[in-house]
């Protein structure tokens, strides 16, 4: 193995599957009519868009009447969460969710309460999952949405979906789940989960980058208020010219993944059992999140090792970091300090995160350099052995 | 720019920090911060620094001033320890503002390190 770079970051974005691409460039070059006009090619426009929706909905078992395209998860999670609130607001003012959500759901929340919102964080247990009592219990007469993400993005989390939206269901609160890092790589059956709302995007799916969606469900008081204004498209719940090339290659994304993943999921366990099985042993590794969490993503802390020349010294390896140690915060995860991680251990957290174009040999690798970057920077601290 | 947090000289002292380590003579300092803990140690012999070396938890940039430190000093007059002052290799090593506490750590060893000497010979 070379020093050639190794992208180990796919939970940040995946690379476009060429199948999309050439997907994409098919449909530009057939039309590039506006999808809302009327005449033959604006209609063939919303053929293709509709053909898209046909096949992310074959991917989660729903009616394609019932996905919304928009500019990407953040977007889907702002109008799940600002929508719902504000469509159900006169019935009360309440918000349940979790400090472990990625940011485009807890900012929003946080921008609510400003509004006159009240919100409720519960707490995971130390393996990030929420307890389904704890969730109920955080629950009022007043609460009106209740968010809780499917695949937490920095551990690889999975949350019991279908019992916290089953609690949601019994008292008639709106149920969003961000399914940004799920989608196409766990099996989501909307017909059969009590899910609301569910946010989506393509680009962490093998999908481009630039279009994502919501889907609402069609039960009595699921409905959002819209975010823009300014046309009549999507059933005015999110208006602007629809981008078809996206789309199309959104759904392309989708239905390669309906085909294989089961495959993806064997690749990546094996995966994750060669990095977990190579660098469990370094003395001070912790494991962020479950055993069992989502195969695609690996967490892991270690004592005695800072966050951000264990990155460095991890290069050629491209990993993510549990701190944001090169922007001006400086702030360790917040996520891992709501698993009970300290700000130190949180601070030396890294993220491994692969898919279907890793090998073994690259995982091999990673975990190689993890070994001995940890000790080399060890051997560099104060009170190591001269 | 090409975005890189680092320098091509903080990733050079930082993948291969010659004066990483520490000395049996010598006076040896300790600084323990949240963001850094550095420990600095030098030898002087007839009022010239001889040998420097640090150990250090701390961040590339961090890691990569005081090995520059340990170069820069090791033949310098160990009054020169006293006044040091970290902001010119700051600007040589490209290290941003934000990291200036942490480099400031460094300043305060070495400049402890030449109290020490002068106090103790």
């Amino acid at each position: 193995m070379t020093d050639a770079p190794i992208y180990l970051d796919y939970a940040a974005s995946t690379p476009v599957d060429t199948r999309v691409w050439e997907r994409m460039r098919e449909v530009s070059e057939r039309t590039c009519a506006n999808p809302s006009s009327t005449h033959a090619a604006g209609r063939q426009a919303q053929q293709l868009i509709a053909q898209a929706a046909r096949q992310l909905a074959g991917l989660l078992n729903t009616d394609p009447g019932r996905l919304f395209w928009t500019s990407g998860a953040t977007e889907s999670d702002n109008l799940a969460i600002t929508g719902g609130a504000r469509y159900r607001a006169h019935r009360g003012r309440h918000l349940v969710s979790t400090k472990t959500e990625h940011k485009a759901v807890t900012d929003v929340c946080e921008r609510l309460a400003q509004d006159g919102f009240e919100v409720t964080w519960v707490e995971p247990r130390a393996d990030g999952v929420v307890d389904p009592d704890d969730f109920a219990a955080a629950l009022r007469d007043d609460t009106q949405l209740a968010s809780i993400m499917l695949v937490n993005n920095e551990t690889g989390v999975i949350q019991d979906i279908e019992a916290l939206g089953s609690i949601c269901r019994d008292r008639d609160i709106l149920f969003h789940v961000d399914a940004a890092q799920a989608m196409g790589k766990l099996h989501i059956d909307l017909a059969e989960l009590p899910v609301d709302l569910m946010s989506m995007t393509a680009h962490k799916c093998y999908g481009p980058k630039g279009i994502g969606a919501l889907y609402i469900a069609d039960r009595p008081g699921c409905h959002v208020e819209p975010l823009l204004y300014g046309g009549g498209q999507q059933r005015r719940i999110r208006p602007g010219t629809l981008p078809t090339e996206l789309i199309a290659g959104f759904g392309m994304a989708a239905e390669i993944a309906a085909d294989r993943i089961d495959d993806d999921l064997v690749h990546l366990r094996g995966l994750r059992d060669i990095l977990w099985g190579g660098i469990e042993e370094v003395a001070g590794v912790l494991l962020n999140g479950q055993q069992d969490g989502f195969p695609g993503i690996l967490n892991v802390s270690v004592t005695g090792v800072e966050g951000e020349s264990l990155l460095l010294d991890l290069e050629p390896l491209m990993v993510a970091t549990g701190s944001a140690c090169n922007s001006k915060t400086q702030e360790p995860s917040y996520v891992l300090r709501a698993l009970g991680r300290t700000d130190l251990e949180a601070q030396s957290a890294i993220r491994f995160s692969f898919g279907r174009q890793t090998t073994a040999a690259e995982i091999d690798f990673a975990a190689a350099r993890y070994r001995s970057a940890v000790a080399r920077l060890r051997g560099l601290a104060p009170g190591a052995a001269a | 720019m090409n975005g890189d947090p680092y320098s091509a000289r903080v990733r050079a002292y930082f993948a291969a920090p010659a004066h990483a380590g520490e000395l049996e003579n010598g006076h040896s300092m300790l600084m323990d911060e949240p963001d850094v803990r550095l420990k600095m140690s030098a030898a002087v012999e007839r009022g010239t620094v001889n040998a420097m070396r640090f150990r250090a938890w701390a961040c590339p940039h961090t890691i990569a001033v005081a090995e520059a430190v340990c170069e820069a000093l090791e033949g310098r007059p160990v009054t020169d320890l006293l006044e040091f002052s970290a902001r010119d290799l700051m600007e040589e090593l490209s290290v941003p503002v934000e990291k200036t506490g942490r480099i400031l750590v460094v300043e305060d060893a070495v400049r402890s390190l030449g109290r020490k000497f002068r106090d103790e010979p």
